[in-house]
């Protein structure tokens, strides 16, 4: 694309802008994206379009496309902050040293509920992890995997645990599948 | 926890943003199979099924209004700073590139004025359109590219747009360290270029941009496979993206490279769909390059009248362009059909004149390769003498650069066998193929001359 004299490259963005407006809308609201975080992903979109102008062919398509990149992106942030802390918060309750029987049996007891209704491949790495304290490598070396690859069958149980931990009132469907190394 | 927690803490729950006692007693609460905080909770993970889905009920009431308003509001901040700042990218690029490289190094890193997105950009363009005209240049200026990509203000044009454009920099370094055939350094620019595309905004078309000249680069090492996954990406994204150009640019560097390792009829399929695709008004030089090509193939092909005609038509594209490195390309060009037709004495004249300006230029290897187009005229017409002349000729060339002794070695069997009147056409075409093989890195160097 050319480069367009300055107030042809306001003009240009502002039509592109406006005409583009309900499409992008659709894709926030298919992508369930809550009010409060859509003006960031907004925001960054078109500011990276304001700067690369010049270099974009087909604007408007590169707009919705982008949109629909930074929306994806946007719940696989979600969801790896929601694991990291779900994750973060078992792993410092079994590490409470003084806390009396009961309660640590009680902890136990409900943990593994939720565990009872994760994939096999799953619930025996977690158990590692968790029951036993193993690190990644010794859980990797444990269950077979490579250790380049067990961060992310890790991410993978653990967003499965997450799901099961806030699955209610509707069917939760299990992870694709049994963990592949590699 | 007791008590349920209110819906601001699930929220901050949820986005991971709470203290790590906080989230310890929020996760309890919910092993504990609290069905209501777990309903409440289970909006923050993503929605089921996103693509093609139709959105739940809550999602259909969302009002965007304020999100559009916002974000446009800042975007219309910015753009006024944006275009104050385009306005003055022309003065000041022509200032830095009228002083010498020292003095345009020493501005580029230390005077701030130079450190904006424009001043950038318009200096990377500049380096792409040199590339081929005058490589050296084309490197200087790619560096100082890199260098003021790195000086960008991150807070006011955002960290990830920042990566990007030095991705962008990154990758036109490599690209011109290519071109000049320091394929070991190429490589390495195109590692931090990837790295800081990772960290970019994820752009589709930058990272295409970045992958089309990546795959030159496999190209030219002859890691044909690598270059056509690479390419296949691109044409990908291309189509994604409804960017013809890109998918244009990407048939086309596929159909050089299916010339170069010897399938000349699919050279000449993608070429031709490629040229269909790329726009003449925004990128004559790679429509010039690619007819170029395109008529090179047609003739080595055997295809001569087909080449002519091509040629001809293309011939004001080239003059068009004005680019001298085309032109001279174009000389050449015309001087190996002249040998397959047959007009060996103005062949011979046009090769020569070319000869001589890609030695002026430092380019070396095509110099040594277009030699053997002039051998060719010799041994057809017997001409010892001047074989062996030129023979003496074409080592200084390459020991001038630097070549990898494997080139050397069979640039001295060519020189052996000239000092034995003992070169034949078959020779000619051995040593030439090896040559443009031998651009390869190690991967290719155990291939020995039959």
């Amino acid at each position: 694309m050319a480069t367009l004299d300055h107030p042809e490259l306001r003009e240009s963005l502002n039509i592109l802008l406006k005409n583009s407006r309900p499409r992008l809308e659709r894709v926030l609201r298919n992508f369930e994206i809550p009010p409060e975080d859509a003006e960031d992903i907004l925001q960054d979109a078109q500011l990276t379009l304001l700067y690369k102008w010049d270099k974009i062919r087909s604007p408007e398509s590169w707009l919705i496309g982008t949109v629909k990149k930074k929306c994806i992106m946007y719940w696989r942030k979600r969801r790896g902050s929601l694991c990291e802390a779900v994750d973060t918060a078992i792993l410092d309750l079994l590490a409470v040293p003084q806390a009396p029987d009961q309660e640590k049996a009680e902890l136990t007891c409900d943990l593994n509920r939720v565990l009872a209704r994760l994939s096999t491949r799953c619930r025996s790495l977690l158990k590692l992890r968790y029951g036993l304290g193993y690190g990644p490598t010794e859980v990797a070396e444990q269950m077979g995997y490579r250790t380049s690859s067990i961060r992310k069958v890790t991410n993978r149980c653990l967003a499965a645990l997450t799901r099961q931990l806030l699955a209610v009132g509707f069917e939760v469907r299990e992870p694709e599948g049994e963990p592949q190394d590699g | 926890m007791d008590k349920h927690p209110d819906s601001a803490l699930l929220s901050k729950f949820g986005r991971g943003r709470l203290s790590r006692r906080r989230n310890r007693e929020i996760v309890r609460h919910l092993l504990a199979q609290c069905e209501r905080c777990r309903r409440m909770a289970s909006r923050y993970l993503p929605p089921a099924h996103l693509r093609g889905a139709e959105p739940s009920s809550e999602a259909r009431r969302f009002d965007y209004g304020a999100a559009f308003t916002q974000a446009w509001r800042e975007t219309e901040r910015r753009q006024t700073a944006f275009l104050a700042e385009q306005a003055a990218a022309p003065e000041l690029l022509s200032a830095l590139l009228a002083e010498p490289f020292e003095r345009q190094w020493a501005l580029a890193t230390t005077d701030s004025r130079y450190h904006t997105w424009t001043v950038c950009e318009r200096l990377l363009d500049a380096a792409r359109e040199l590339g081929f005209q005058d490589p050296a240049r084309a490197l200087d200026l790619s560096k100082l590219g890199v260098e003021i990509a790195a000086r960008i203000d991150r807070a006011v044009c955002g960290e990830t747009r920042v990566n990007d454009l030095c991705a962008r920099a990154w990758a036109g370094l490599g690209n011109a360290r290519r071109i000049r055939g320091d394929f070991r350094e190429g490589e390495a620019c195109f590692a931090t270029a990837e790295r800081l595309l990772k960290r970019g905004t994820g752009d589709p078309v930058e990272k295409a941009n970045v992958l089309l000249l990546k795959s030159s680069l496999r190209g030219n090492q002859q890691r044909f496979r690598e270059a056509f996954r690479l390419l296949d990406r691109v044409l990908a994204i291309g189509r994604k993206c409804g960017d013809p150009q890109l998918c244009g640019k990407a048939l086309i560097i596929r159909g050089f490279f299916l010339g170069v390792a010897d399938d000349p009829e699919g050279a000449i399929r993608h070429l031709a769909e490629g040229i269909r695709d790329v726009d003449p008004a925004t990128d004559a030089r790679l429509l010039v390059a690619a007819q170029h090509n395109l008529i090179l193939f047609l003739a080595e092909s055997g295809r001569y009248e087909e080449a002519m005609r091509l040629l001809e038509s293309a011939r004001p594209l080239y003059y068009r362009t004005g680019d001298q490195m085309s032109l001279l390309r174009l000389r050449w060009l015309e001087g190996k059909i002249g040998i397959a037709l047959g007009q060996f004495a103005e062949a011979e004249e046009l090769l020569r004149g070319v000869r001589k300006e890609l030695i002026e230029r430092e380019l070396g290897f095509d110099a040594a390769l277009l030699s053997l187009d002039l051998a060719n005229i010799y041994a057809r017409q017997g001409r010892g003498a001047e074989m062996r002349r030129l023979a003496e000729e074409m080592l200084p060339i390459f020991k001038s650069r630097d070549i990898h002794r494997e080139a050397i070695a069979a640039l001295l069997v060519f020189q052996k066998a000239a000092e034995m009147e003992r070169v034949t056409l078959g020779l000619i075409r051995e040593v030439s193929s090896y040559l443009k093989e031998s651009r390869a890195t190690a991967g290719t160097r155990t291939r020995e001359l039959r």
